[in-house]
Protein backbone atom coordinates (compact mmCIF):
# COMPACT_ATOMS: atom_id res chain seq x y z
CA UNK A 1 0.00 0.00 0.00
CA UNK A 2 1.27 3.34 -0.87
CA UNK A 3 1.18 5.83 2.28
CA UNK A 4 -0.03 8.93 1.37
CA UNK A 5 2.77 11.76 1.28
CA UNK A 6 3.60 13.39 4.68
CA UNK A 7 2.98 16.53 3.62
CA UNK A 8 -0.63 15.36 2.36
CA UNK A 9 -1.54 14.05 6.33
CA UNK A 10 -0.05 17.00 8.05
CA UNK A 11 -2.04 19.51 6.18
CA UNK A 12 -5.03 17.55 6.39
CA UNK A 13 -5.28 18.89 10.26
CA UNK A 14 -4.75 22.11 9.22
CA UNK A 15 -8.12 25.07 8.62
CA UNK A 16 -6.38 27.80 7.68
CA UNK A 17 -6.79 30.42 10.31
CA UNK A 18 -8.61 32.88 7.49
CA UNK A 19 -11.05 30.61 7.23
CA UNK A 20 -11.96 29.51 10.85
CA UNK A 21 -15.52 30.17 12.00
CA UNK A 22 -15.17 32.91 14.79
CA UNK A 23 -17.49 31.03 17.44
CA UNK A 24 -19.24 33.05 19.45
CA UNK A 25 -16.84 34.84 22.72
CA UNK A 26 -17.48 32.04 25.80
CA UNK A 27 -16.95 33.77 28.89
CA UNK A 28 -14.10 31.98 30.95
CA UNK A 29 -15.18 32.69 34.61
CA UNK A 30 -18.93 33.71 36.37
CA UNK A 31 -18.62 35.94 39.70
CA UNK A 32 -19.37 39.18 41.04
CA UNK A 33 -17.54 42.35 41.42
CA UNK A 34 -17.83 43.75 45.08
CA UNK A 35 -17.09 46.98 46.60
CA UNK A 36 -18.10 48.28 49.75
CA UNK A 37 -22.18 47.61 49.44
CA UNK A 38 -22.06 47.14 45.92
CA UNK A 39 -22.07 43.54 44.35
CA UNK A 40 -22.24 43.68 40.34
CA UNK A 41 -22.64 40.04 38.56
CA UNK A 42 -20.07 39.69 35.38
CA UNK A 43 -18.53 37.79 33.49
CA UNK A 44 -14.77 37.45 32.24
CA UNK A 45 -14.36 37.12 28.64
CA UNK A 46 -10.72 37.39 27.17
CA UNK A 47 -9.91 40.81 25.06
CA UNK A 48 -7.14 39.46 22.76
CA UNK A 49 -6.67 36.03 20.94
CA UNK A 50 -2.92 34.98 19.93
CA UNK A 51 -2.54 34.02 16.27
CA UNK A 52 0.53 32.48 16.60
CA UNK A 53 0.56 29.06 13.87
CA UNK A 54 0.91 25.52 15.29
CA UNK A 55 2.65 22.89 13.87
CA UNK A 56 2.26 19.31 14.81
CA UNK A 57 5.21 17.32 14.78
CA UNK A 58 4.97 14.64 12.40
CA UNK A 59 7.19 11.74 11.27
CA UNK A 60 8.70 12.50 8.23
CA UNK A 61 8.61 8.71 6.46
CA UNK A 62 5.00 7.55 7.90
CA UNK A 63 3.45 11.10 8.01
CA UNK A 64 2.34 10.45 11.69
CA UNK A 65 1.75 12.41 14.51
CA UNK A 66 4.80 12.47 17.29
CA UNK A 67 4.25 11.14 21.07
CA UNK A 68 6.06 12.19 24.04
CA UNK A 69 6.67 9.86 26.38
CA UNK A 70 7.54 10.15 29.93
CA UNK A 71 10.90 8.15 30.88
CA UNK A 72 12.84 8.13 33.90
CA UNK A 73 16.29 9.66 33.62
CA UNK A 74 17.29 6.73 36.17
CA UNK A 75 16.34 3.61 34.02
CA UNK A 76 15.11 5.43 30.90
CA UNK A 77 11.47 3.20 31.25
CA UNK A 78 7.79 4.83 30.94
CA UNK A 79 6.42 6.68 33.55
CA UNK A 80 2.75 6.11 34.83
CA UNK A 81 1.10 9.44 35.65
CA UNK A 82 0.04 8.82 39.01
CA UNK A 83 3.29 7.67 39.75
CA UNK A 84 4.50 11.42 39.45
CA UNK A 85 4.79 13.76 41.98
CA UNK A 86 6.52 17.36 42.32
CA UNK A 87 9.74 18.08 43.25
CA UNK A 88 11.29 21.28 43.99
CA UNK A 89 14.79 22.07 42.87
CA UNK A 90 17.00 22.96 46.15
CA UNK A 91 20.53 22.19 45.03
CA UNK A 92 21.57 19.92 41.79
CA UNK A 93 19.83 16.56 42.47
CA UNK A 94 18.29 17.79 45.55
CA UNK A 95 14.55 17.62 45.21
CA UNK A 96 11.69 18.90 48.29
CA UNK A 97 9.14 16.36 47.85
CA UNK A 98 5.72 18.11 47.61
CA UNK A 99 2.24 16.37 47.34
CA UNK A 100 -0.21 17.55 45.24
CA UNK A 101 -2.73 17.87 48.16
CA UNK A 102 -0.30 19.88 50.36
CA UNK A 103 -0.57 22.25 47.28
CA UNK A 104 -4.63 22.35 46.94
CA UNK A 105 -4.83 23.17 50.89
CA UNK A 106 -2.65 26.26 49.98
CA UNK A 107 -4.52 27.36 46.79
CA UNK A 108 -6.05 30.86 47.00
CA UNK A 109 -9.69 31.05 47.86
CA UNK A 110 -11.93 33.41 48.16
CA UNK A 111 -13.52 34.36 51.48
CA UNK A 112 -17.08 32.36 51.59
CA UNK A 113 -16.16 30.23 48.93
CA UNK A 114 -17.24 32.92 46.39
CA UNK A 115 -16.27 34.06 43.39
CA UNK A 116 -15.17 37.92 43.29
CA UNK A 117 -13.56 40.92 42.08
CA UNK A 118 -12.50 42.59 45.63
CA UNK A 119 -11.97 46.00 44.73
CA UNK A 120 -9.11 47.27 46.84
CA UNK A 121 -8.45 50.76 45.88
CA UNK A 122 -9.60 53.43 43.00
CA UNK A 123 -6.35 55.51 41.55
CA UNK A 124 -6.03 57.83 38.98
CA UNK A 125 -5.66 55.74 35.48
CA UNK A 126 -2.01 57.69 34.40
CA UNK A 127 -0.60 56.70 37.79
CA UNK A 128 -0.03 52.60 36.71
CA UNK A 129 3.10 52.44 34.67
CA UNK A 130 1.90 50.09 31.52
CA UNK A 131 4.82 47.49 32.08
CA UNK A 132 2.75 45.74 34.76
CA UNK A 133 0.21 44.94 32.21
CA UNK A 134 0.02 41.02 31.35
CA UNK A 135 -3.39 39.89 29.21
CA UNK A 136 -6.84 42.10 28.86
CA UNK A 137 -10.41 41.14 29.67
CA UNK A 138 -13.79 42.02 28.90
CA UNK A 139 -16.12 42.43 32.17
CA UNK A 140 -19.70 41.85 31.00
CA UNK A 141 -22.33 42.26 33.12
CA UNK A 142 -24.28 39.01 34.23
CA UNK A 143 -27.71 38.32 34.88
CA UNK A 144 -29.19 41.13 37.08
CA UNK A 145 -26.05 42.85 37.17
CA UNK A 146 -26.62 45.27 34.13
CA UNK A 147 -28.16 48.55 36.34
CA UNK A 148 -25.13 48.05 38.74
CA UNK A 149 -22.31 47.35 35.87
CA UNK A 150 -23.64 50.75 35.02
CA UNK A 151 -24.16 53.04 37.31
CA UNK A 152 -19.83 51.41 38.64
CA UNK A 153 -19.22 52.87 34.47
CA UNK A 154 -20.67 56.01 35.03
CA UNK A 155 -19.24 56.18 38.48
CA UNK A 156 -15.76 55.83 37.49
CA UNK A 157 -16.21 57.80 34.21
CA UNK A 158 -17.54 60.96 36.13
CA UNK A 159 -14.02 60.57 38.60
CA UNK A 160 -11.68 59.52 35.92
CA UNK A 161 -10.56 57.03 38.40
CA UNK A 162 -9.48 52.94 37.19
CA UNK A 163 -10.01 50.23 40.11
CA UNK A 164 -7.16 47.96 41.56
CA UNK A 165 -8.90 44.44 42.86
CA UNK A 166 -7.66 40.76 43.91
CA UNK A 167 -9.42 38.09 42.05
CA UNK A 168 -8.18 34.12 41.85
CA UNK A 169 -8.24 32.89 37.70
CA UNK A 170 -7.34 29.56 37.51
CA UNK A 171 -5.88 28.85 41.10
CA UNK A 172 -3.84 32.05 40.63
CA UNK A 173 -4.11 35.10 42.83
CA UNK A 174 -4.00 38.13 40.71
CA UNK A 175 -3.84 42.01 41.36
CA UNK A 176 -6.15 43.98 38.11
CA UNK A 177 -6.64 47.65 37.02
CA UNK A 178 -10.12 47.67 36.28
CA UNK A 179 -10.90 50.48 33.57
CA UNK A 180 -14.04 51.94 31.67
CA UNK A 181 -13.87 51.36 28.26
CA UNK A 182 -16.10 53.25 26.26
CA UNK A 183 -19.39 52.60 27.63
CA UNK A 184 -17.86 49.08 29.59
CA UNK A 185 -15.55 48.18 32.06
CA UNK A 186 -12.33 45.99 31.11
CA UNK A 187 -9.74 44.55 33.19
CA UNK A 188 -5.93 43.41 32.89
CA UNK A 189 -4.24 41.60 34.54
CA UNK A 190 -0.62 42.76 36.38
CA UNK A 191 2.49 41.53 37.08
CA UNK A 192 2.80 42.38 41.00
CA UNK A 193 6.11 44.26 41.83
CA UNK A 194 8.25 41.62 42.69
CA UNK A 195 7.88 40.33 39.41
CA UNK A 196 9.00 43.35 37.75
CA UNK A 197 13.19 43.26 37.01
CA UNK A 198 14.82 46.19 38.71
CA UNK A 199 16.46 48.57 35.73
CA UNK A 200 19.81 48.29 38.10
CA UNK A 201 20.20 44.88 36.96
CA UNK A 202 21.21 46.09 33.49
CA UNK A 203 24.34 47.50 33.47
CA UNK A 204 24.33 48.94 30.01
CA UNK A 205 21.29 51.51 31.59
CA UNK A 206 24.25 52.85 33.07
CA UNK A 207 25.84 54.68 30.44
CA UNK A 208 22.62 57.07 29.86
CA UNK A 209 23.20 60.63 30.19
CA UNK A 210 21.09 63.90 30.41
CA UNK A 211 24.36 65.49 29.68
CA UNK A 212 23.78 67.01 26.21
CA UNK A 213 24.22 69.78 23.93
CA UNK A 214 21.01 71.51 23.92
CA UNK A 215 20.97 71.94 20.11
CA UNK A 216 21.40 68.25 19.84
CA UNK A 217 18.24 68.19 22.05
CA UNK A 218 16.33 70.66 19.79
CA UNK A 219 17.49 68.13 16.62
CA UNK A 220 16.07 65.35 18.42
CA UNK A 221 12.81 66.90 19.23
CA UNK A 222 12.24 68.44 15.99
CA UNK A 223 13.39 64.44 13.96
CA UNK A 224 10.43 63.16 16.13
CA UNK A 225 7.69 66.08 15.65
CA UNK A 226 8.37 65.22 11.67
CA UNK A 227 7.53 61.98 12.08
CA UNK A 228 4.90 62.20 14.47
CA UNK A 229 1.45 60.74 13.82
CA UNK A 230 -1.87 59.08 15.68
CA UNK A 231 -1.12 55.86 16.35
CA UNK A 232 -3.18 53.45 14.16
CA UNK A 233 -2.99 49.67 15.56
CA UNK A 234 -4.38 48.55 11.84
CA UNK A 235 -1.11 49.84 10.15
CA UNK A 236 1.17 47.30 12.12
CA UNK A 237 0.65 43.41 10.67
CA UNK A 238 2.06 40.42 11.98
CA UNK A 239 3.78 39.60 7.90
CA UNK A 240 5.43 36.57 9.02
CA UNK A 241 2.76 34.81 9.77
CA UNK A 242 0.76 35.91 6.80
CA UNK A 243 3.70 34.60 4.65
CA UNK A 244 3.33 31.30 6.43
CA UNK A 245 -0.32 31.03 6.25
CA UNK A 246 -0.18 32.19 2.46
CA UNK A 247 2.34 29.31 2.29
CA UNK A 248 0.35 26.90 4.47
CA UNK A 249 -3.05 27.63 1.93
CA UNK A 250 -0.77 27.14 -1.14
CA UNK A 251 0.44 24.19 -0.14
CA UNK A 252 -2.97 22.83 0.88
CA UNK A 253 -4.39 24.13 -2.81
CA UNK A 254 -1.68 21.54 -4.34
CA UNK A 255 -0.03 25.14 -5.40
CA UNK A 256 3.57 26.16 -5.95
CA UNK A 257 4.14 28.50 -3.41
CA UNK A 258 6.57 31.14 -5.20
CA UNK A 259 9.39 32.12 -1.91
CA UNK A 260 9.42 35.88 -1.79
CA UNK A 261 12.51 37.14 -2.90
CA UNK A 262 14.74 38.78 0.11
CA UNK A 263 13.94 42.37 0.26
CA UNK A 264 16.03 45.34 0.91
CA UNK A 265 14.78 47.01 3.95
CA UNK A 266 12.07 49.71 2.58
CA UNK A 267 14.78 53.03 1.93
CA UNK A 268 13.43 55.56 4.25
CA UNK A 269 15.76 58.44 3.24
CA UNK A 270 16.13 59.25 -0.35
CA UNK A 271 18.96 57.98 -2.28
CA UNK A 272 20.10 61.30 -3.67
CA UNK A 273 20.50 62.69 0.07
CA UNK A 274 21.90 59.48 0.95
CA UNK A 275 25.11 59.69 -2.36
CA UNK A 276 25.89 63.30 -1.18
CA UNK A 277 26.49 62.14 2.28
CA UNK A 278 28.30 59.03 1.26
CA UNK A 279 30.16 61.57 -1.45
CA UNK A 280 31.56 63.95 1.68
CA UNK A 281 32.34 61.27 3.97
CA UNK A 282 34.77 59.96 0.94
CA UNK A 283 36.34 63.46 0.70
CA UNK A 284 36.88 64.03 4.23
CA UNK A 285 38.66 60.70 4.48
CA UNK A 286 40.58 62.07 1.60
CA UNK A 287 41.49 65.10 3.17
CA UNK A 288 41.99 63.89 6.61
CA UNK B 1 24.46 31.37 -50.71
CA UNK B 2 27.38 29.95 -49.27
CA UNK B 3 27.45 26.24 -47.82
CA UNK B 4 23.97 24.32 -46.36
CA UNK B 5 21.33 25.52 -44.68
CA UNK B 6 19.08 23.94 -41.82
CA UNK B 7 14.94 24.34 -40.99
CA UNK B 8 14.56 24.20 -37.44
CA UNK B 9 11.28 23.97 -35.28
CA UNK B 10 11.32 26.01 -31.94
CA UNK B 11 8.66 25.54 -30.24
CA UNK B 12 6.08 25.58 -33.52
CA UNK B 13 7.92 28.19 -35.08
CA UNK B 14 9.28 27.07 -38.39
CA UNK B 15 13.03 28.74 -39.10
CA UNK B 16 15.58 28.63 -42.10
CA UNK B 17 18.88 28.71 -40.96
CA UNK B 18 21.29 29.55 -43.65
CA UNK B 19 24.83 29.62 -44.59
CA UNK B 20 25.74 28.05 -41.39
CA UNK B 21 29.03 27.31 -42.22
CA UNK B 22 29.92 31.20 -43.06
CA UNK B 23 32.83 31.97 -41.01
CA UNK B 24 31.84 35.16 -38.94
CA UNK B 25 35.17 35.67 -36.87
CA UNK B 26 37.90 34.96 -39.65
CA UNK B 27 40.93 36.44 -37.82
CA UNK B 28 39.67 34.22 -34.50
CA UNK B 29 42.37 32.33 -32.94
CA UNK B 30 39.78 29.29 -34.48
CA UNK B 31 37.60 30.22 -37.01
CA UNK B 32 34.11 30.76 -36.09
CA UNK B 33 31.15 30.37 -38.11
CA UNK B 34 28.00 31.36 -38.23
CA UNK B 35 26.46 27.83 -37.47
CA UNK B 36 28.61 28.09 -34.19
CA UNK B 37 27.12 32.00 -33.17
CA UNK B 38 24.08 30.21 -33.49
CA UNK B 39 24.98 26.98 -31.64
CA UNK B 40 26.20 29.42 -28.75
CA UNK B 41 22.80 31.42 -28.55
CA UNK B 42 20.87 28.49 -28.24
CA UNK B 43 22.97 27.10 -25.24
CA UNK B 44 22.98 30.34 -23.74
CA UNK B 45 19.60 31.42 -24.09
CA UNK B 46 18.62 29.52 -20.74
CA UNK B 47 20.76 32.40 -19.05
CA UNK B 48 20.29 35.13 -21.58
CA UNK B 49 16.49 35.32 -22.42
CA UNK B 50 15.39 35.94 -18.83
CA UNK B 51 17.32 39.67 -19.13
CA UNK B 52 16.19 40.16 -22.79
CA UNK B 53 12.41 39.51 -21.96
CA UNK B 54 10.68 42.83 -22.86
CA UNK B 55 13.45 45.33 -23.74
CA UNK B 56 13.41 47.00 -26.85
CA UNK B 57 16.53 45.20 -28.71
CA UNK B 58 18.82 46.96 -30.99
CA UNK B 59 20.34 44.33 -33.49
CA UNK B 60 24.43 44.81 -34.71
CA UNK B 61 24.58 42.94 -37.88
CA UNK B 62 27.80 41.19 -39.78
CA UNK B 63 26.29 39.73 -42.67
CA UNK B 64 29.78 39.32 -44.03
CA UNK B 65 31.66 38.58 -40.65
CA UNK B 66 33.40 41.21 -38.15
CA UNK B 67 35.78 42.27 -40.68
CA UNK B 68 33.44 43.27 -42.83
CA UNK B 69 30.47 46.04 -43.15
CA UNK B 70 28.00 46.41 -39.93
CA UNK B 71 24.39 47.68 -39.99
CA UNK B 72 23.26 49.25 -36.83
CA UNK B 73 19.33 48.64 -37.20
CA UNK B 74 16.56 49.64 -34.49
CA UNK B 75 14.22 49.00 -36.89
CA UNK B 76 13.16 45.21 -37.01
CA UNK B 77 13.24 44.41 -40.50
CA UNK B 78 9.83 43.88 -42.16
CA UNK B 79 10.60 40.18 -43.27
CA UNK B 80 11.10 39.39 -39.91
CA UNK B 81 8.44 36.63 -38.82
CA UNK B 82 4.78 37.64 -37.93
CA UNK B 83 5.37 36.10 -34.37
CA UNK B 84 8.26 38.14 -33.03
CA UNK B 85 7.14 40.09 -30.57
CA UNK B 86 7.62 44.23 -31.03
CA UNK B 87 7.72 47.05 -29.28
CA UNK B 88 7.11 51.06 -31.00
CA UNK B 89 8.90 54.04 -29.73
CA UNK B 90 9.80 57.31 -31.28
CA UNK B 91 8.19 55.87 -34.49
CA UNK B 92 11.21 52.81 -34.57
CA UNK B 93 9.23 49.46 -34.55
CA UNK B 94 11.38 47.58 -32.44
CA UNK B 95 11.79 43.85 -32.15
CA UNK B 96 11.46 42.27 -28.50
CA UNK B 97 13.32 38.94 -28.12
CA UNK B 98 11.10 36.91 -25.87
CA UNK B 99 11.51 33.63 -26.67
CA UNK B 100 14.22 31.55 -28.08
CA UNK B 101 12.94 30.86 -31.86
CA UNK B 102 13.67 35.59 -31.73
CA UNK B 103 16.80 34.83 -30.48
CA UNK B 104 18.09 32.32 -32.99
CA UNK B 105 16.03 34.20 -35.95
CA UNK B 106 18.35 37.34 -34.62
CA UNK B 107 21.71 34.88 -34.63
CA UNK B 108 20.65 33.90 -38.21
CA UNK B 109 20.37 37.45 -39.52
CA UNK B 110 24.29 37.88 -38.12
CA UNK B 111 23.27 39.90 -35.65
CA UNK B 112 26.22 39.06 -33.37
CA UNK B 113 25.70 42.45 -30.50
CA UNK B 114 22.11 42.36 -28.96
CA UNK B 115 22.27 46.18 -27.37
CA UNK B 116 19.01 46.68 -25.04
CA UNK B 117 18.07 49.79 -22.34
CA UNK B 118 17.57 49.26 -18.99
CA UNK B 119 13.75 49.34 -18.67
CA UNK B 120 11.12 47.29 -19.78
CA UNK B 121 8.06 47.69 -21.67
CA UNK B 122 5.45 46.49 -19.61
CA UNK B 123 3.38 43.82 -21.21
CA UNK B 124 0.87 44.42 -23.28
CA UNK B 125 -0.44 43.90 -26.50
CA UNK B 126 2.30 42.85 -29.56
CA UNK B 127 2.85 45.95 -31.31
CA UNK B 128 2.33 48.32 -28.69
CA UNK B 129 3.52 52.13 -28.67
CA UNK B 130 5.67 52.17 -25.57
CA UNK B 131 4.46 54.02 -22.49
CA UNK B 132 6.51 55.95 -19.70
CA UNK B 133 8.87 53.11 -18.29
CA UNK B 134 11.28 52.89 -14.79
CA UNK B 135 14.68 51.62 -15.25
CA UNK B 136 14.86 48.11 -13.25
CA UNK B 137 19.13 49.20 -12.92
CA UNK B 138 21.22 51.80 -13.04
CA UNK B 139 24.40 51.37 -15.14
CA UNK B 140 27.88 52.90 -15.13
CA UNK B 141 29.99 51.71 -18.27
CA UNK B 142 33.34 51.52 -17.59
CA UNK B 143 34.90 52.96 -20.49
CA UNK B 144 39.10 53.16 -20.56
CA UNK B 145 40.55 55.84 -22.07
CA UNK B 146 43.97 55.33 -23.76
CA UNK B 147 46.58 53.72 -21.80
CA UNK B 148 44.66 52.23 -19.58
CA UNK B 149 42.82 48.35 -19.36
CA UNK B 150 39.96 46.68 -17.77
CA UNK B 151 42.17 46.70 -14.45
CA UNK B 152 42.14 50.40 -14.41
CA UNK B 153 37.81 49.88 -14.94
CA UNK B 154 38.09 47.00 -11.95
CA UNK B 155 39.12 50.18 -9.78
CA UNK B 156 36.74 52.17 -10.68
CA UNK B 157 34.06 49.24 -9.91
CA UNK B 158 35.37 49.08 -6.76
CA UNK B 159 35.38 52.98 -6.33
CA UNK B 160 31.61 52.38 -6.74
CA UNK B 161 30.97 49.75 -4.57
CA UNK B 162 32.29 51.26 -1.84
CA UNK B 163 30.15 54.30 -2.06
CA UNK B 164 27.38 53.12 -2.44
CA UNK B 165 26.94 49.80 -0.93
CA UNK B 166 26.01 51.73 2.26
CA UNK B 167 22.86 52.87 0.37
CA UNK B 168 21.71 49.47 0.21
CA UNK B 169 22.23 49.06 -3.74
CA UNK B 170 23.28 45.58 -4.85
CA UNK B 171 25.55 44.83 -8.04
CA UNK B 172 26.60 43.26 -10.97
CA UNK B 173 29.65 43.32 -13.06
CA UNK B 174 29.86 42.26 -16.21
CA UNK B 175 32.73 42.65 -18.70
CA UNK B 176 31.55 44.63 -22.26
CA UNK B 177 33.21 41.74 -23.90
CA UNK B 178 35.13 44.31 -25.99
CA UNK B 179 38.04 46.89 -23.61
CA UNK B 180 36.13 47.85 -20.74
CA UNK B 181 33.46 46.46 -18.15
CA UNK B 182 30.08 47.39 -17.32
CA UNK B 183 28.75 48.11 -13.23
CA UNK B 184 25.03 47.09 -12.78
CA UNK B 185 23.56 48.89 -9.54
CA UNK B 186 20.03 47.66 -8.23
CA UNK B 187 18.59 50.04 -6.43
CA UNK B 188 16.80 49.46 -2.94
CA UNK B 189 13.42 50.96 -4.41
CA UNK B 190 12.24 51.73 -8.53
CA UNK B 191 13.74 54.92 -9.65
CA UNK B 192 12.23 56.80 -12.60
CA UNK B 193 15.21 57.74 -14.95
CA UNK B 194 14.37 61.27 -14.84
CA UNK B 195 13.73 63.98 -12.39
CA UNK B 196 16.28 65.07 -9.12
CA UNK B 197 15.52 61.61 -7.88
CA UNK B 198 16.00 59.69 -11.32
CA UNK B 199 18.71 57.64 -12.47
CA UNK B 200 20.64 59.87 -14.86
CA UNK B 201 21.09 62.26 -12.23
CA UNK B 202 21.91 59.75 -9.47
CA UNK B 203 24.61 58.32 -12.23
CA UNK B 204 26.05 61.58 -13.31
CA UNK B 205 26.14 62.77 -9.71
CA UNK B 206 28.12 59.36 -8.88
CA UNK B 207 30.66 60.26 -11.90
CA UNK B 208 31.21 63.41 -10.98
CA UNK B 209 31.94 62.84 -7.20
CA UNK B 210 34.35 60.39 -7.76
CA UNK B 211 36.13 62.53 -10.40
CA UNK B 212 36.72 64.94 -7.71
CA UNK B 213 37.92 62.19 -4.95
CA UNK B 214 39.86 60.67 -7.31
CA UNK B 215 40.88 62.93 -10.42
CA UNK B 216 43.60 60.75 -11.56
CA UNK B 217 41.72 57.94 -12.51
CA UNK B 218 38.38 59.09 -12.91
CA UNK B 219 36.79 61.01 -15.54
CA UNK B 220 33.19 61.64 -15.71
CA UNK B 221 33.23 64.37 -19.01
CA UNK B 222 33.23 62.24 -22.69
CA UNK B 223 35.86 64.80 -23.70
CA UNK B 224 38.54 62.73 -25.28
CA UNK B 225 41.76 64.72 -24.57
CA UNK B 226 40.61 64.67 -20.85
CA UNK B 227 40.89 60.50 -20.98
CA UNK B 228 44.27 59.36 -21.34
CA UNK B 229 45.41 57.09 -18.59
CA UNK B 230 41.35 57.85 -17.00
CA UNK B 231 38.45 55.68 -16.96
CA UNK B 232 35.40 57.30 -18.16
CA UNK B 233 32.30 56.78 -16.30
CA UNK B 234 30.11 56.77 -18.48
CA UNK B 235 26.62 57.76 -16.66
CA UNK B 236 24.79 59.26 -19.90
CA UNK B 237 23.14 55.63 -20.86
CA UNK B 238 20.99 55.65 -17.64
CA UNK B 239 18.50 57.32 -20.09
CA UNK B 240 15.84 55.77 -21.79
CA UNK B 241 16.92 56.45 -25.71
CA UNK B 242 19.83 54.97 -24.82
CA UNK B 243 21.13 50.92 -25.31
CA UNK B 244 24.06 48.98 -23.06
CA UNK B 245 25.58 45.78 -24.82
CA UNK B 246 23.05 43.01 -23.53
CA UNK B 247 24.12 40.03 -20.89
CA UNK B 248 25.58 37.08 -22.63
CA UNK B 249 25.99 39.06 -25.82
CA UNK B 250 28.73 38.36 -28.60
CA UNK B 251 31.30 40.83 -29.65
CA UNK B 252 31.62 41.79 -32.99
CA UNK B 253 36.28 41.95 -31.63
CA UNK B 254 38.63 39.29 -33.08
CA UNK B 255 37.95 36.55 -31.36
CA UNK B 256 34.12 35.61 -30.41
CA UNK B 257 34.83 37.63 -27.05
CA UNK B 258 30.99 37.94 -24.85
CA UNK B 259 29.84 40.45 -22.13
CA UNK B 260 30.24 38.02 -19.62
CA UNK B 261 29.10 38.74 -16.07
CA UNK B 262 31.70 37.88 -13.34
CA UNK B 263 32.18 37.53 -9.52
CA UNK B 264 33.07 40.36 -7.24
CA UNK B 265 36.20 38.15 -6.47
CA UNK B 266 36.79 38.13 -9.95
CA UNK B 267 36.52 42.21 -10.02
CA UNK B 268 39.21 42.42 -7.12
CA UNK B 269 41.04 39.91 -8.82
CA UNK B 270 41.16 41.89 -11.88
CA UNK B 271 41.87 44.98 -9.84
CA UNK B 272 44.93 44.09 -8.86
CA UNK B 273 45.85 43.07 -12.59
CA UNK B 274 44.50 39.70 -13.67
CA UNK B 275 43.21 40.00 -17.64
CA UNK B 276 39.30 39.63 -17.50
CA UNK B 277 37.93 38.08 -20.58
CA UNK B 278 36.04 35.36 -22.20
CA UNK B 279 35.10 33.95 -25.01
CA UNK B 280 31.85 31.92 -26.08
CA UNK B 281 33.09 28.28 -25.01
CA UNK B 282 34.40 29.58 -22.20
CA UNK B 283 31.30 31.80 -21.34
CA UNK B 284 29.18 28.37 -21.93
CA UNK B 285 31.20 26.29 -19.04
CA UNK B 286 31.01 29.47 -16.45
CA UNK B 287 27.54 29.38 -17.14
CA UNK B 288 27.86 25.88 -16.32
CA UNK B 289 29.93 26.04 -13.32
CA UNK B 290 28.44 29.71 -11.78
CA UNK B 291 24.51 29.58 -12.79
CA UNK B 292 23.56 32.99 -14.13
CA UNK B 293 25.97 35.48 -12.13
CA UNK B 294 23.77 38.12 -13.49
CA UNK B 295 20.66 37.06 -12.01
CA UNK B 296 18.64 39.40 -9.59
Amino acid sequence: MKLPSPEHCFLRHIVPDSRRIEAMARPIWTGTISFALLSVPVKLFTATRSKDISFNQIEKSTGKRIKQKRVSSETGEEVATEDIIKGYELSKERYVIIDPEELENLTPRDAANEKTVQIVDFIDGDEIDPIYYEKGYYIAPDKGGARPYSLLVQGMKATNKVAIAKVVLRQKEYVVAIRVKGDYLCMETMMFHDELVNPAEIDELAAVTSDLNEKEVEMAKMLIEASSSPFEPTKYRDEYRERVMALIEAKAAGEAYEMPTEQAPAQVIDLMAALEASLAAAKAKKSA
Amino acid sequence: MTGPGASVDIGGRLLHLSNLEKVLYPEAFSPFTKGEVINYYARIAHVMLPHLVGRACTMLRFPDGVTGKSFFSKNLPTHAPVWFDRVTRNDVSYGVVNELAALIWMANMAALELHVPLHREAPGPRDVVAVQVEPDRIVFDLDPGPNTTIVECAQVALLIEQLLAPLGLVFRAKTSGSKGMQLYAIPPEPMPYGGSGGTTAFAKRVAEGLEATHPHLVVARMTKELRSGKVLIDWSQNVPGKTTIAVYSLRARQNPTVSTPVTWTEVQACAEGKALSFTADQVLSRVDEYGDLFAS
